[in-house]
């Protein structure tokens, strides 16, 4: 598996985040490629959330976070106070472990996102994109007849793929994904792993995973952390049939501590 | 491999009972390889049923082994080292059962062989013989010990055992020119020496798979003459 030749689109280098006087992340450098899915793996608690949330600034919102080191994407820092959070949270968008749609219609999860960016001009504009939206995270001929209907009301793995579709309608480069599967069935994870698949020609991907088979089901790059430090960084192949360090090894093979 | 064991000690249960049924399955192979060869050498026609029949035990450990691998991967999904023993286990399981298959052939051919068969026909042929036994003894030992070195050295030796072949063909060959009536002892002959370089190329593919097991990578480069194992 090629790892050379694809272009880089976020660069993590000597990151450093602490909790208060807690240390979460030591000294991570991390290279994620452009349009690819790149998997983080390790035992909880060991910082894939906290480093993620890095990627699109969500660390801001906790008071008692402070990130050090940089995060480029396309070569600009995102870590500068003079960043625009809510530009930056559009290119990287965000879909987390439980489904949480807010308590409003599908048709209205969708397009919250593009109303507060002031996409849409009008409304054909704004189905347009919800249709397309929904129809990217293969949702759409489940839900074209019910698009009044509260995003509640529909299975966990719909809610789930509707986050996604609401991720997807403010047109952003990156999607971030911890466990987000965690809480799915397997034909429901199935079905998001597939539109994963599908996204990764459009998106670049970063997804946290407690499944070592989704793993390599679903990325070509895969990072694995311990205890805040990333152990081994290689393509999926490498690490999953035979990785360099034992400490991989000894993780996914069922072995630890 | 790993220092540690699995978290889950029932997987690591069925790691080890793989494991302890591949060495069974050698150990057996081992023996019917060189109770064969000495059934050839001795002309001794009562061991024959004997070692037929023991190949029995060999293929049933093979069924064995496969469904316990079939188990491991449906329930385990094993990953990385373990997924390469598990499928370097299910290869060696199978290269140990032709050798045994063919351990049984060339017993088989010990019947028709005259009892008086002339030393000058056999000696090129004992050699063969005792050095695919030594290979074999060698690739065992390189599995308990995962020594990648060893599984190299056997690889390349193999050409040594292609040599002793065609030494011992020859042999036959010659002495059949002498006398058209020796046709029939002569092919028996040429079966058994043909039998018996297959073991060895069976050997070269299990020291194939021990190095993968060991080093998650492919023996590099042309195998010994480079010819492949043709499956009967
Ligand atoms: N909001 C928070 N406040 C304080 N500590 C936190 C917070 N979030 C995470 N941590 C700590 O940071 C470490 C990494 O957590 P996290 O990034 O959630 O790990 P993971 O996602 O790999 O399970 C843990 O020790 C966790 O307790
Ligand atoms: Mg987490």
């Amino acid at each position: 598996m090629e790892l050379n030749n694809s272009k880089i689109k976020i660069k993590a280098k000597n990151l450093n985040v602490y909790y208060g006087a807690k240390q979460a992340l030591f000294d991570i450098n991390l290279d994620i490629n452009q349009k690819e899915v790149t998997a983080l793996i390790g035992p909880s608690g060991c910082g894939k959330s906290t480093f993620i949330r890095c990627i699109n600034r969500m660390n801001d919102v906790i008071d008692i976070c402070k990130v050090e080191g940089s995060i480029q994407l396309d070569g600009s820092e995102i870590n500068e106070k003079k960043v625009d959070v809510v530009t930056l949270r559009e290119k990287v968008g965000m879909v987390f472990q439980k489904p949480n749609p807010f308590p409003k219609s599908i048709y209205d999860n969708i397009a919250y996102g593009p109303t507060i960016h002031g996409v849409a001009e009008n409304k054909d504009q704004m189905d347009e994109i919800v249709e397309t939206s929904l129809k990217k995270a293969a949702l759409w001929d489940e839900v074209k007849d019910r698009l009044n209907e509260p995003g509640t009301s529909l299975s966990g793995g719909q809610q789930q793929r509707l986050c996604i579709a609401r991720a997807l309608s403010v047109s952003p480069e990156v999607i971030l994904m911890d466990e987000p599967c965690s809480a799915l069935d397997p034909i429901a994870t199935a079905k998001i792993e597939e539109l994963i698949d599908d996204l990764k020609k459009s998106y670049t991907i970063v997804i946290v995973t407690h499944s070592m088979a989704q793993a390599v089901r679903v990325s070509q790059k895969t990072g694995f952390f311990h205890l805040g430090k990333i152990i081994e960084v290689d393509s999926t192949e490498k690490i999953f049939k035979n990785p360099d360090n034992k400490m991989t090894q000894d993780y996914i093979t069922g072995r630890f501590g | 491999m790993s220092g540690t064991g699995h978290t889950v000690k029932s997987y690591e249960e069925e790691m080890q009972s793989l494991n302890d049924n591949l060495v069974m399955m050698g150990s057996l192979t081992e023996s019917q390889m060189a109770d064969a060869m000495s059934a050839v050498i001795k002309v001794d026609k009562e061991s024959v049923d004997k070692i037929v029949k023991s190949d029995g035990k060999i293929n049933e450990l093979r069924s064995i082994i496969d469904n316990q691998i079939t188990t491991v991967l449906v329930k385990r999904a094993p990953m990385a080292v373990d997924l390469r023993i598990t499928i370097s286990t299910m290869k060696i399981s199978h290269d140990l059962e032709r050798i045994g298959d063919l351990a049984k052939s060339v017993a088989k051919k010990v019947k028709p062989l005259p009892v008086d068969l002339p030393d000058e026909l056999t000696a090129s042929l004992r050699r063969l013989g005792d050095l695919v036994q030594k290979q074999l003894k060698d690739v065992l030992d390189a599995y308990l010990n995962k020594s990648k070195d060893k599984a190299i050295e056997i690889w390349r030796k193999d050409e040594q055992v292609d040599d002793l072949t065609n030494l011992a063909m020859n042999e036959v060959a010659t002495y059949l020119q002498k006398d058209k009536k020796n046709l029939e002892m002569a092919t028996h002959l040429l079966f058994v020496t043909k039998n018996i370089e297959r073991a060895g190329d069976h050997i070269t593919n299990i020291a194939e798979s021990l190095y993968y097991l060991i080093e998650g990578e492919y023996l590099e480069g042309a195998r010994p003459k480079g010819k492949p194992v043709e499956s009967e």
